[in-house]
């Protein structure tokens, strides 16, 4: 579904990312993991259009799309999440889920339902994921208003109610705790069900190994990995870029299960 | 009496002027080309009266479409660069239009004489509310009438799709292409019916005063364009309207005995809004001082502190 050829992205002397090929299937959980620093978010505004690669191609659906303006991609259905949230906070919450809301409709219907559709309509629409997402009861508050985890939340609802079969969560684990990393979990999953398909960049191991069907290891914008979660934490290469030395099992095990 | 009619028309032609920036700070830009888009209505309506002998009602329509138009073409280009840059296009692009005027003689014989802009000397003889025995009142009436259709459009324009892609575009232009919504398409469409209004107000300007001059349409003119909204707050549309009654009828009118002091005090006032109501004076819901702080309901319009920012 999305194939990266040979992918760059320097900033000046830095290779962020570095010569990087990688497929996503259809219908698949992608973990893309990573030391701090080794390209991991840099290949999501690869994918999502915020940057145009130095060199190589991104294409998705078969269509090359590597410089495609990000507003066109996210409407060719490529939605994301960041990994420090982007709400419309001075929006509530159905604003924020219904400003995301791509309408794909064409000529006058298509135009009017885009620009000069009535609010109820956004009322409507949001009332349709706030339940998955856990807001029930929200609809109404303004984003900044929300507490930290319901601001994760609507994050994800905000790149799912897009309509996308292929989402891209940076970090959505970030600050929460283990009860919301385990409804992060399930909701992923239901996401996944639904048909979409999800590349998860994160950094909390035991969600990535548990919800991922295949991870993909960077490090210095490279990557040095990629297949089954537990292939992938048996790696020599792997437990090297993170631990910074060879096999120390114990330091590894105690990293991999933070 | 007649003071009094005088500084509500004065105040009906600034609050649409107020109303047109409102739309382009929605969309989060700083704008200082309305006071180019309202010059350029206030010379066109000017003109095809006096000129060409239109109808006011045909003069004005085309005055806020020939400001819109020259608002979405200069937008294009214009809206690509934000922040500071912007403002520097938008000024130089104001400058310019003033200029134009200011070096544009054109006059034309009419039963009425010689009529015509005239350079350095101004655009005079606009005469199309006396021609046609419109009292002050009317004109009144017709100025206060368009700023309530105005006002109305843009109401039900915020309540449609379009007034929260404005609003999102304007919270983040990251997020906001990220989701899907087409950038440039959000702040040209923003820019073109803010200088459509700009227009507007332009042509009532050059009607109620009767004769315009390129002074008349300097940076100042723009200044106040933004103050009015910022000063009231972007939430609501009456916060714009409140705070041109405020600088047009209480600060420049009420305190005119101040002589200079007028414009320190002018500054000290916007100060004074944004330490006080960062979000405009109708921003947040109007509570006593001191009262009811301590339990901030969640859903106030106070903005949380994001913390969470890298």
């Amino acid at each position: 579904m999305l194939e990266l050829r040979h992918v760059s992205r320097h900033f000046g002397g830095v290779k962020a990312v570095d010569g990087l090929d990688m497929q996503v299937h259809q219908g698949e959980i992608l973990g893309l993991i990573g030391p701090n620093g080794s390209g991991k978010s840099t290949t999501v505004n690869l994918i999502s259009g915020l940057y145009a690669p130095t060199s190589g191609s991104v294409v998705f659906q078969g269509e090359d799309i590597s410089h495609l303006p990000t507003h066109l991609r996210a409407q060719r259905g490529i939605a994301r999440t960041f990994q420090n949230i982007r709400l419309f906070s001075q929006l509530s919450v159905w604003q924020n889920l219904w400003a995301a809301r791509v309408e794909r409709g064409t000529g006058w219907s298509g135009w009017k339902s885009r620009w000069l559709a009535s609010a109820d309509q956004g009322r409507e629409l949001a009332e349709q994921i706030l339940e998955f997402s856990g807001l029930q009861g929200k609809r109404d508050v303004l984003a900044g208003n929300l507490a930290f985890g319901e601001q994760r939340r609507l994050e994800l609802a905000r790149a799912a109610i897009s309509g996308a079969p292929l989402l891209l969560l940076d970090e959505p684990a970030a600050g929460m705790n283990a009860t919301e990393i385990d409804e992060l979990d399930q909701r992923i999953r239901a996401l996944r069900d639904q048909g979409r398909t999800v590349v998860l960049i994160e950094h909390h191991m035991e969600l990535v190994m548990g919800v991922c069907d295949r991870v993909v290891v960077l490090n210095f914008g490279r990557k040095i990995a990629e297949g089954a979660p537990q292939q992938v934490q048996d790696d020599p290469q792997v437990r090297a870029a993170y631990l910074g030395a060879d096999d120390n099992d114990e330091l590894m095990n105690a990293a991999l299960a933070a | 009496m007649d003071f009094y009619i005088g500084l509500l028309q004065v105040i009906g032609v600034h609050s649409l002027l107020g109303l047109s920036a409102w739309c382009v700070l929605h969309t989060g830009q700083v704008s200082l080309a309305q006071g180019g888009f309202f010059a350029i209505g206030a010379y066109g309506a000017g003109m095809l009266t006096t000129m060409l002998g239109w109808p006011l009602g045909w003069a004005l329509l085309m005055a806020a479409v020939l400001a819109g138009g020259i608002a979405v073409a200069v937008g294009f280009p214009a809206l690509r660069v934000k922040g500071l840059m912007l403002v520097v296009a938008t000024t130089a692009f104001a400058e310019i239009v003033r200029l134009v005027f200011f070096n544009l003689s054109w006059k034309v014989q009419t039963p009425e004489g010689l009529i015509g802009p005239d350079g350095g000397l101004g655009f005079g003889g606009i005469r199309y509310f006396q021609a046609n025995a419109w009292s002050n009142l009317h004109v009144l009436w017709l100025i206060w009438g368009l700023v309530a259709v105005v006002m109305a459009l843009l109401w039900s324009l915020d309540r449609t799709r379009i007034g929260t892609l404005w609003r999102a575009v304007g919270e983040d232009e990251v997020a906001a292409q990220s989701a899907g919504i087409n950038l440039t398409a959000a702040k040209v469409s923003a820019f073109g019916i803010g200088g459509a209004i700009a227009g507007l107000a332009g042509g009532l300007f050059s009607h109620n005063t009767t004769h315009i001059e390129h002074g008349n349409f300097t940076i100042l003119l723009a200044t106040f364009a933004i103050a009015y909204p910022i000063l009231g707050g972007l939430k609501s549309l009456a916060g714009t309207l409140v705070a041109v009654v405020f600088i047009q009828g209480v600060l420049i009118e009420g305190l005119r005995f101040l002589g200079d002091w007028r414009s320190l005090l002018f500054g000290a006032l916007i100060l004074l809004v944004m330490l006080v109501r960062p979000t405009g004076v109708l921003g947040a819901p109007l509570r006593l001082p001191f009262v009811g702080r301590r339990d901030e309901p969640t859903s106030s319009a106070i903005p949380v502190e994001r913390t969470h920012h890298a």
